[in-house]
């Protein structure tokens, strides 16, 4: 399991927003396929955490991914077009962005709560403590 | 919601083939469509099982996942495979595995023995298409449900309801890719692998069912279709098929079976 706990992110107060989403960036899926369960403001939660409201678990998102790689040598690295004239599809494996909405789960915090961490308990079927979940960046992002 | 299977207005007066939950099959059904499946199996050419398999990882790679061409890719593949399963064995349709609702693996594709034989919707053979197997290729489909610590397991109702109440293609299509995604990872061994899923039958069940949940969800909301600036896009698949030509299940000769209700009449 790798555990993954970010900065402290800005809240706005809930009576200015409908919905709560939070955005990874960026998401590589050239690896094992992994499952990631998401809690706020719980820093030490860990494979056992119940997940509840009281343990302040908003949710998980499932990455099916590639697996390994079965081409030749540099099969699944992402090319850069070869010229302004290439029409081919885009890689599979470019990132993605992965959105978990987390309205009820951020409203759910003590009133007055500003800031929050996440924290990011990833799983694969290895059993890997690093380099599961690779992203770019993470977003709170909120809808008036 | 009941879907009927009504043609629209302007469609051919044909038949629509209807696809049908696997529990609902009858043993006839079931029956012709393990035929249809193992005669594609034997065929090593583009009609066959594993050319159609190979579209989608080893050794094509064409599938899309994890963007908005995830829903019509994966509908033009139902569609191209349907019809070379129904030069086998006429009338036979895809069916769906409702993990939504059924928390298990459907016996017609758990059960090792079907009929007195290896049932090929249970383990199927890996036999790359025109490619030269490499060190460490799996020869067979493989699962293991809960492979992954703490993926959740079907049945998937609140992720379901989840993405039926979005209310426009792209919180939809993000939606339902992810419940697709952790079917995926939960089923594990080849199939929880994108480069060999779709070798193992039961890949097609559960992309039936991903496509039955965007066909309930477009009748729900009529006209809320991909982005405009993807629909002339061509997808890759043998032909290929833009975007637009996946919009209508029923310009594409299906639909999804609803539920009947049948109340005594006055007589």
């Amino acid at each position: 399991m790798q555990r993954w706990t970010s900065q402290v992110m800005a809240v706005p107060p809930p009576t200015t927003w409908q919905r709560a989403d939070l955005e990874f960036e960026g998401v590589e899926h050239d690896g094992a396929s992994f499952v990631l369960h998401v809690f706020l403001n719980n820093a030490e939660a860990d494979e056992i955490t119940p997940r509840t409201a009281e343990q302040r678990y908003a949710g998980y998102l499932t990455v099916f991914a590639h697996g390994d790689c079965w081409g030749d040598v540099g099969h699944c690295d992402i090319p850069e077009p070869v010229s302004p004239f290439d029409q081919r599809p885009p890689h599979p494996l470019i990132p993605f962005n992965a959105t978990l909405e987390i309205s009820d789960s951020l409203r759910a915090l003590p009133e007055g709560t500003s800031e929050i961490t996440v924290t990011v308990l990833a799983f694969n079927k290895n059993g890997d403590e690093d380099s599961v979940l690779r992203f770019k960046n993470l977003t709170l992002l909120t809808y008036a | 919601m009941t879907i009927t299977a009504q043609p629209a207005p302007n469609a051919a007066p044909a038949r629509l083939n209807i696809r049908k939950n696997i529990e609902a099959l009858s043993a006839q059904e079931l029956t012709d469509f393990r035929r249809a499946i193992q005669q594609a199996m034997a065929l090593n050419d583009k009609r066959g099982f594993e050319y159609f398999a190979g579209w989608h990882g080893v050794p094509l790679g064409w599938c899309q996942h994890h963007d908005p061409l995830f829903l019509p890719w994966h509908r033009a593949y139902l569609y191209w495979l349907e019809l070379a399963l129904q030069s086998e064995v006429p009338g036979v349709t895809l069916p769906w595995w409702d993990w939504s609702t059924t928390g298990a693996i459907p016996s017609a594709y758990a059960s090792a023995q079907a009929g007195g034989t290896e049932n090929v919707l249970a383990k199927a053979p890996i036999k790359v298409f025109n490619t030269a197997p490499k060190p460490g290729w799996p020869t067979e489909t493989s699962r293991a449900p809960g492979e992954i610590p703490q993926t959740p397991a079907p049945p998937y109702r609140q992720e379901w309801a989840n993405a039926m109440k979005a209310t426009n293609y792209m919180e939809f299509s993000q939606l339902i890719w992810t419940v697709h995604d952790t079917l995926h990872v939960w089923v594990g061994g080849t199939m929880g692998q994108v480069d060999w899923a779709a070798y193992d039958p039961i890949f097609f069940a559960h992309h039936a069912n991903v496509d039955r949940a965007w066909r309930i969800w477009q009748a729900a909301h009529p006209g809320a279709n991909p982005p405009a600036n993807i629909l002339g896009q061509s997808l890759q698949t043998d032909p290929a098929m833009q975007v637009r030509a996946t919009l209508d299940v029923h310009q594409l000769g299906y639909e999804y079976a609803g539920t009947q209700s049948t109340v005594p009449g006055s007589a």
